[in-house]
């Protein structure tokens, strides 16, 4: 039986997304979960990928150019006129 | 029942990232499913393997649903922060840590490694890491709790906690 | 909520048409612009695919969502211009060459009882205020990190953590299977967080 505390930190930042995911097992979340409780660089590194994920997020803007939504309209009443 | 929580600055809960509202105030769970959801905490025995995760604090469960390896509830409220778990605590805990080791090196030399690791003074849930190894490599499993157990009473009495 | 989209969009119903261009419009440029060189194609192809969308109403299914069909149509629209332009890779060719560690093995003890437990860990990012995470100059980083990808991570992480899609849509719209994307997803996450780190650690 592995142990949680084999768990090694290069496996450990293997597992991150897998985690962040849901994917893992409740086994292997456990094993996990119990690195870092003894693992403070480990946690540095969970946080550090949850920050990245709200810096790629903020990539995000909504809207569309003004000229590229009114040039997608003309297509729309071309189409509609066939 | 009282138990003991880690929570990050911010009164955040390190896997499940609730906030915690302010002491006194009760938090209730929508479902109980242990290691999933429902309130989870630890009697202060359990402690030592998950020091690394933040800040100490006193809650109160009410309607426990686990109490095993860990304690899960319906409901809980912080009491407060154990001020007293302090940088002078956690470099005592460590000490510790490094006197047992140092011990057990003498009955088996190959461990003076791990005395000294610990004498270098990392973090506290490091140096209680490296203890319990420490003792599994003389005594096995057996050993890696006992070496637990063994710092999870000296946060008793140190810290004055509730068993 | 498809079903009515749909059916006003049969009946040529504009209100409809702007609703979803305001909805999925930035992202499908964005998806776009993974598979071909400049923004000015990504906006034809964009232009194309929703003809493609209009074209197609007709005989739509609901088989899928109607996002997932769309952004079908979109990657597959982008991937045919772009092959034109030689500048999309094939998805097949996603069992890349690359093995690499989420984080350099050098960063890990190489041996001794820490063997693989950190050397070189990594500092806190707590100092850092949530604004400058946030600044334009971070995300210029960011940016930057994921258009040095390999195409396949840069559209994982873009669908996924850019435009917020779930995995079953990613996996649905690009074909691939769930272990793939997540292989894809954690190799991408891991070197923009590299990106970041170093972005960081020197200023």
């Amino acid at each position: 039986m592995k142990l949680a505390r084999d768990l090694t930190c290069k496996e450990l930042v293997e597992l991150v997304t897998e985690y962040l995911e849901g994917g893992l097992t409740a086994a292997e979340r456990e094993r996990f979960e119990e690195h870092l409780g003894f693992c403070d660089w480990c946690v540095t590194y969970l946080d550090q990928m949850r920050q990245t994920l709200v810096a790629v997020g903020s990539l995000r803007e909504d809207d569309v150019s003004p000229a590229m939504e009114a040039s997608l309209l003309a297509t729309f009443r071309g189409w509609k006129a066939r | 029942m009282i138990a003991y929580k880690l929570l990050e600055p911010g009164r955040v809960a390190p896997f499940s990232r609730v906030v915690w509202p302010e002491p006194g105030e009760w938090l209730e769970a929508e479902s109980v499913d242990p290691c999933r959801s429902g309130i989870h905490a630890c009697r202060a025995l359990q402690l030592p393997p998950w020091l690394a995760l933040g800040d100490l604090w006193e809650v109160e469960l009410e309607d426990v649903v686990v109490d095993e390896r860990k304690v899960v509830a319906r409901r809980g409220r912080l009491v407060r922060r154990v001020d007293e778990w302090d940088p002078a605590a956690q470099r005592a805990f460590g000490v510790t840590c490094g006197d047992v080791t140092a011990r057990r090196a003498e009955r088996s030399p190959e461990l003076q490694v791990f005395a000294d690791d610990i004498a270098t003074a990392p973090p506290a849930p490091v140096c209680g890491y490296m203890a319990a190894r420490a003792a599994e490599l003389q005594d096995g499993s057996a050993g890696y709790d006992a070496e637990r157990r063994r710092q999870g009473e000296w946060l008793v009495e140190a810290l004055r906690l509730v068993r | 909520m498809d079903a009515e989209i749909v059916e006003a969009l049969r009946a040529g119903d504009e209100a409809a048409f702007a609703m979803l261009v305001a909805q999925y419009g930035a992202s499908m440029l964005r998806v776009a612009q993974m598979y071909v060189r400049t923004r000015a194609v990504a906006e034809e192809v964009v232009q194309d695919a929703w003809l493609g969308v209009l074209r197609g109403i007709g005989s739509f299914e609901g088989r899928s969502s109607l996002k997932t069909w769309i952004f079908r149509i979109l990657t597959n629209t982008a991937k045919t211009r772009g092959e034109r332009e030689s500048r999309s890779v094939p998805f097949s060719a996603l069992e890349g060459v690359d093995d690499e560690a989420a984080v350099e093995p050098e960063r890990f003890q190489s041996e001794g009882r820490w063997a693989g437990h950190w050397a070189a860990p990594p500092s806190p990012w707590t100092d850092i205020p949530e604004n400058r995470l946030l600044s334009t100059e971070t995300r210029e980083v960011v940016a930057r990190a994921i258009a040095a990808l390999p195409p396949a991570q840069a559209t994982v992480i873009t669908m996924r953590d850019v435009e917020g899609f779930d995995s079953e849509d990613v996996c649905n719209v690009l074909g691939i299977t769930e272990t793939n994307q997540r292989v894809l997803l954690h190799r991408a996450r891991s070197k923009v967080r590299r990106a970041l780190e170093d972005y960081l650690g020197d200023h």
